[in-house]
């Protein structure tokens, strides 16, 4: 079975925000909600750099470690998925996820949480495959459809890539091999040594 | 055997030649080594993608990246704290807290059995000496019930997943952690709330005095058997209000903290206030076990003073003698009669009339 994964590319990546963009209005996010966020690092300076961010579908995931109600399941794909019947939106998964991919919709007085949402890597949920249900909590279900995440497939420069985890590998080995040299002039002062070829 | 016998002349050859081959190696080697040292150094690789992922992930400084979307750490690509908080609630918390307390309940099962109730001295005088108001039980008693729906709410949603799915299974335990949730946000200041009116309340009759020493020493009267001085509350007792006052104070503001996450905190305040609201909890329900032990079962008369407002003289006499003396100078010694009166029970054919009185009254 594959091992789906995301993985951008710092080299690529120009802050388009169309992959945030193009997650909210596939799956109709409420607003407040963001599934997937660029974040620019070193904005303005030399080496500045953005990164597309979502969840990470991490193999041993911290989120569904902390659940109090054990909501969370590891797809055959190994896209990470939670059932909104049961998640009772606590926050934990939210302290718990290094990379801050679990959003709540605040849903009465003094912001409290409602049931968490997050990147469903478009496998949509337990719910049957393109039932209105599956549509309405977790949005699309583009895996089912033979499909990749759409924020991946459409990025202009391929920066966001989004896949098997080991054909993800085979492309950004590749990339690395031809851009080689480009990198090394990159942000680095050579004026005062001398290459050891 | 046979094979053996043949191989093992074969087998010191090699590892005397290997022996020889190393100490040569070692010894051709030396100069070598020397004479790469005098040539200059090759440039030092300086990856660009090292700097920006050791950036990313935070290890040397805190680095805080822009993002469009605008919320509370919408910047930060990652959070180092997450994974230690992981660690914290998966591998410590969860099973310490089930230890600790499910330990400390048999240790007083235990304590039960082997000291038992302990008696009041020379026995119920019948005389009683009126200690809390209306109001003050009233406020006990609404901090106490706050208190247990809290701890069990909470302890719900700590040990819910261990202890509870297994029974329950997900759907309906899902729903019993969702009015969990629910019902301690809502109580929980509420329980801050009659935590100030307590601290306004108890605060002067709970600091510590002389003769408080004196009851630590000889460990409170419940170990061994002998007299201990205390005043209207003795020492043991103010160091429960202490624990209660300060520890609830802890247990509010990380609360309040975790609760309404609109004051744009962020994720790494909220995980430490809520390792610090879940430690200081455990805390406060393990010591409540004792108060609640001590209170009912442990000693005889000492529901009493929660349940009427007034106990017995020689209750008094026994763990509050310097108050019981103070009560006796004043004269506020109540006759059986007159308790029963008030509290509006009859007990004895003579008083049929007062009965009737009550009655009446109503």
């Amino acid at each position: 079975m594959a091992r789906m994964k995301f993985y951008c590319d710092a080299e690529r990546c120009i802050e388009c925000n169309a992959c945030v963009t193009a997650c909210k209005n596939e799956h109709e996010i409420p607003w407040g909600v963001n599934r997937r966020r660029v974040v620019t690092i070193k904005d303005g300076q030399q080496g500045e750099r953005s990164l597309s961010v979502a969840c990470m579908h991490c193999s041993d995931a911290p989120c569904a470690a902390v659940c109090p109600v054990d909501c969370f399941y590891t797809t055959d794909d190994g896209v990470v998925l939670h059932d909104k019947d049961i998640c009772i939106g606590c926050g934990y998964c939210f302290y718990a996820c290094p990379f801050g991919a679990p959003q709540f919709p605040e849903n009465a007085a003094f912001s409290s949480r409602g049931k968490m949402d997050k990147c469903t890597f478009c496998a949509g949920g337990p719910e049957d495959d393109h039932s209105s249900d599956e549509y309405k909590k977790y949005g699309r279900n583009r895996l089912a459809e033979g499909k990749l995440p759409l924020c991946a497939e459409m990025c202009s420069t391929k920066a966001l890539l989004a896949g098997d985890a080991n054909m993800l590998s085979d492309i950004y080995r590749k990339r690395i091999i031809n851009r080689g040299a480009s990198v090394l002039n990159w942000g680095v002062n050579y004026d005062k040594v001398k290459l050891n070829t | 055997m046979l094979k053996q016998n043949m191989v093992s002349p074969v087998g010191d050859i090699l590892k005397f030649l290997s022996i020889l081959m190393l100490l040569v190696i070692t010894v051709i080697s030396q100069p070598t080594f020397a004479a790469v040292e005098g040539e200059p150094e090759g440039v030092i690789m300086k990856n660009p993608g090292a700097d920006l992922w050791r950036e990313v992930r935070q290890r040397n400084i805190a680095i805080e990246g822009i993002s469009q979307i605008k919320s509370v750490d919408s910047g930060i690509l990652i959070n180092p704290e997450a994974d230690r908080w992981t660690r914290f609630r998966v591998d410590q918390l969860v099973n310490y807290a089930a230890i600790i307390l499910a330990g400390l309940a048999l240790l007083l099962l235990v304590f039960y059995l082997l000291r038992g109730k302990i008696k009041v001295e020379g026995g119920l005088s019948r005389q009683m000496l009126h200690r809390f108001s209306d109001y003050e039980r009233v406020l006990h008693w609404t901090l106490a019930i706050v208190f247990l729906f809290l701890a069990i709410t909470g302890l719900t949603l700590l040990l819910g997943r261990t202890f509870l799915i297994p029974l329950f299974g997900q759907e309906f335990f899902s729903l019993l952690a969702s009015s969990s949730k629910e019902g301690h946000n809502l109580f929980g200041p509420i329980f801050f709330a009659s935590l100030i009116m307590m601290i306004l309340r108890f605060v002067k009759r709970n600091i510590y005095e002389k003769g408080d020493l004196t009851w630590l020493v000889k460990g409170g009267g419940i170990i061994g058997k002998s007299h201990v001085s205390g005043g209207f509350f003795n020492m043991g007792e103010k160091t429960w209000y202490w624990i209660v006052i300060l520890i609830g104070l802890l247990i509010s503001v990380s609360g309040l903290i975790l609760v309404s996450p609109n004051f744009g905190q962020g994720r790494v305040i909220m995980e430490l206030s809520h390792i610090v609201h879940v430690i200081s909890a455990i805390i406060l329900i393990a010591v409540s076990f004792g108060h609640m032990y001590l209170g009912s079962v442990g000693t005889e008369g000492a529901l009493e003073s929660m349940k009427t407002g007034y106990v017995d003289v020689n209750w008094a006499e026994s763990h509050h003698d310097r108050w019981a003396k103070e009560c006796r100078d004043n004269n506020r010694v109540i006759s059986a009669d007159k308790f029963n009166r008030l509290q509006g029970k009859i007990n004895s054919g003579t008083e049929e009339s007062g009965s009737v009185a009550v009655e009446g009254n109503k």
